[in-house]
């Protein structure tokens, strides 16, 4: 059991999958998960992208629970 | 009462057609309460970028939650505005210049319902939907991932 990280755009071509399983710890949040993303990934420092937790954008604040799915989503190109 | 709007498909593969536009024009005639249409078509710029003249765009989404999150705007968009219909469609893959990537269909008795809708829903499309976008350039298979202004 974990949460799965989803990543897009020129984000998954950083880290080379659309997908990936951790198990982290309970209580994170947003912003340690994302300094554990930047570590294992040091290309996406310079990268500018939101976290969705469960499909809701989310802020350093937001709670990961630990069957959370987490979507990191580089800038929007709709339309 | 508040009416409930079912979620709708919005993703196609591939460009949008003219016919397919046409064919929605037409299939609102039977609807004579309506007294106005606006229509916004987004369509593929051949811009210039330093590696060479865009072909295209390559769409790609967090699908569930873009369903979703069209799905809210729509809500938005009828309690907002005074509208009898409303349609969006998006593509995903590779649209190339020239082509249409976004269909917004909107509905009311009267122009100015359908006007004000139809730019308050572009808006949110381009702010608010996970859709990503590789503008393909050149002949050598290149590319820059394009982000909303």
């Amino acid at each position: 059991m974990g949460i799965n990280i989803l990543y897009f755009g020129m984000l998954a071509e950083i880290t080379g999958q659309a997908n990936e399983i951790w198990t982290i710890k309970d209580g994170l949040t947003v912003g340690d998960l994302k300094k554990l993303i930047l570590e294992r990934y040091p290309k996406m420092r310079d990268k500018k992208f939101k976290v969705a937790v469960d499909q809701q954008i989310g802020d350093d604040q937001t709670f990961v629970s630990i069957q959370s799915e987490v979507a990191l989503l580089p800038p929007f190109a709709g339309g | 009462m508040k009416k409930i709007h079912k979620p709708k498909k919005v993703f196609m593969q591939g460009p949008i057609s003219p016919q397919f536009v046409a064919d929605a024009i037409a299939k609102h005639q039977s609807k004579v309460s309506i007294g106005a249409h606006a229509i916004f078509l987004g369509q593929i710029r051949a811009d210039e970028k330093e590696e060479g003249i865009v072909t295209g765009i390559e769409y790609s989404a967090y699908e569930e939650m873009a369903e979703q999150s069209f799905h809210e705007i729509r809500e938005d968009a009828f309690s907002k505005f005074d509208l009898t219909c409303l349609h969006i469609y998006h593509s995903l893959g590779i649209v190339p210049a020239g082509e249409i990537s976004l269909f917004v269909f909107v509905s009311s008795a009267h122009r100015r319902a359908a006007f004000e809708a139809s730019e308050y829903i572009v808006d949110e499309i381009k702010n608010k939907v996970p859709i990503f976008g590789k503008e393909l350039v050149g002949p050598t298979g290149s590319y820059v991932w394009k982000e909303n202004k």
